[in-house]
């Protein structure tokens, strides 16, 4: 465990390098949540609330997506590469397990991301819109752990598909294309209250909903006593299915990688 | 005359090239079509439950879109090189250019395309003007036709313009990646909504520093008339046509100054 927590801090060590970089992220981020919060201004075109749904909910919903998304940014080619260029042999014969190198990695690019990039611009934001309070205290620290299942859930989608590159020549295609059903499916940009009926129930049989929804839904205070624990269970229960299907990808990958000299 | 076969055979270049994996090429272009069509299926089903956006409804968003997309089909697949510019500087690739008998703009545009980006938006501007054109009263005779063919032309000299400036910029800064990524990408991303929807400070973004809004708001804004161009002066429908033609010129003066400073990264 300790070797792990070694490898995400190195990871954001490593980030802390490039300052303007650090920068500009700040500035992007801002920069989004300000266009976003114009564009659902206009949806809403003056009115107060939609459906029991106010400006406001709308606002939040898409700052906390937001903070998850951007945690979640890194170089998902990562195993292609290493695939190609056949340097993925070298990891195998290090004393460490590959994927949860590659976790503890991805959890510490994360992690700088929400402590320098996130914040920060959350704190501007704050300054030039107001959102939601959280229910309770509690409800904030729930949330906190509900992100991390959700992150793990995000994870899990991502490196199912990136074991795809043992089979196929290159998978930033399907990356990309999955990342489009992950952006709308989970709601981040049009919150899950306004998707048509028949989108919203198919979407409830899927893991998108788990994803941000329920993190969301628990800091606003609608789930509340066995019904967090319920969306809690769902999300657990995703992350068994997908930590099931990637080990079975991920072994069958392995046992078919060739890797031409090197 | 030689110019032209020198762009048709570097044409038939960068499609061979991309040609050598089918499969996936295939798979690259649907994935741009895709990537690029989220913000069409987000607003789409956003107003299906708001019904309109400050006025627009769903046919006239798609057709205020569809412009974005057309010119920018015709932009990487002129452009790319110029895009991608840092790199080729990093990589000393640009040193080869300067070896060979020809305006070092005019390779770098001729050069490479980036078929599958192109294809892939250009599939989508199209499919967007399909549905769109005929349902938001647009009367499609000759003068129309001619604003309409001359606002595409600016929209790429626009955008065009906008690529060789910051490639300008990379003789004088080691990094521009994260300026162009601010002012270019970032906007680009939200330049399909009428302007009219964000606040002061980004409307003058789009307006005076990366003006998307010549791209498409204003020349949608001349075909269409909506109410929300009282808060501009009327003039703008008129001359965005011409902005393209004048940042090109710019931006290509700009260049002449610039290239001078260049100093090989060595290899």
């Amino acid at each position: 465990m300790r070797t792990y927590i070694e490898f995400a801090l190195k990871k954001f060590q490593n980030k802390m390098a490039y300052r303007l970089e650090f920068f500009m992220g700040i500035v992007n981020t801002v920069i989004t949540i300000v266009v976003y919060l114009c564009i659902y201004k206009a949806l809403y075109g003056g009115a107060t609330e939609i459906d029991g749904i106010t400006f406001q909910m709308v606002a939040t919903n898409f700052v906390i997506s937001l903070g998850l998304s951007d945690a979640f940014k890194y170089n998902e080619m990562f195993l292609q590469d290493k695939i190609h260029d056949g340097t993925i042999t070298n990891e195998f014969l290090k004393p460490v397990n590959f994927v949860f190198r590659m976790l503890s990695e991805n959890i510490g690019e994360g992690l700088f991301k929400i402590i320098f990039n996130f914040i920060p611009a959350l704190l501007f934001t704050l300054l030039y819109a107001s959102l939601c309070p959280p229910k309770s205290i509690l409800n904030l620290f729930i949330m906190l752990v509900s992100m991390m299942l959700g992150y793990l859930i995000l994870w899990l989608i991502s490196f199912i598909v990136q074991t795809w590159s043992f089979w196929l020549f290159s998978v930033w295609g399907i990356i990309t294309i999955k990342n489009v059903f992950v952006n709308i499916l989970s709601g981040s940009l049009l919150p899950m209250w306004f998707m048509p009926a028949t989108l919203r129930k198919i979407i409830s049989f899927t893991p998108f909903e788990s994803i941000y929804f329920t993190p969301v839904r628990i800091y606003l205070g609608e789930l509340c006593g066995a019904d967090i624990l319920s969306g809690m269970a769902v999300q657990l229960i995703w992350i068994c299915i997908l930590a099931l299907v990637a080990g079975a990808f991920w072994k069958n990958g392995v046992k078919k990688l060739v890797v031409q000299g090197g | 005359m030689g110019e032209i076969k020198i762009a048709a055979q570097s044409l038939r270049m960068s499609i061979h090239t991309r040609m050598q994996y089918r499969v996936d090429s295939l798979v690259a272009t649907l994935a741009v079509f895709v990537r690029e069509a989220t913000n069409i299926i987000v607003i789409y089903l956003a107003l299906m439950k708001f019904d309109k956006i400050n006025g627009w409804n769903v046919n006239e968003m798609l057709f205020l879109f569809s412009l974005l997309f057309l010119t920018y089909a015709f932009v990487v697949s002129l452009f790319a090189d110029l895009r991608d510019f840092s790199c080729m500087i990093r990589e000393g690739r640009f040193d080869r250019l300067m070896l060979r008998p020809r305006g070092l703009l005019f390779q770098l545009i001729l050069n490479n395309a980036d078929i599958i980006a192109s294809i892939g938006h250009g599939t989508l501007g199209i499919c967007l003007f399909l549905i769109s054109a005929n349902k938001v009263g647009i009367t499609w005779d000759i003068p129309t036709i001619l604003y309409y063919i001359s606002a595409i032309i600016g929209g790429v000299l626009i955008q065009g313009g906008m690529f060789i400036l910051f490639s300008a910029l990379s003789f004088y800064f080691v990094e521009t990646n994260s300026i162009r990524e601010i002012f270019y990408w970032n906007m680009r991303k939200f330049a399909g909504y009428p302007i009219s929807i964000y606040n002061k400070l980004i409307q003058t973004l789009m307006m005076y520093v990366v003006p998307f809004a010549f791209v498409n708001y204003f020349p949608a804004q001349y075909l269409l008339r909506k109410e929300d161009m009282a808060d501009y002066n009327e003039m703008y429908m008129y001359i965005a046509p011409c902005v393209g033609v004048v940042i090109y010129l710019t931006a290509y003066g700009f260049w002449r100054i610039s290239v001078k400073r260049y100093k090989s990264t060595g290899n």
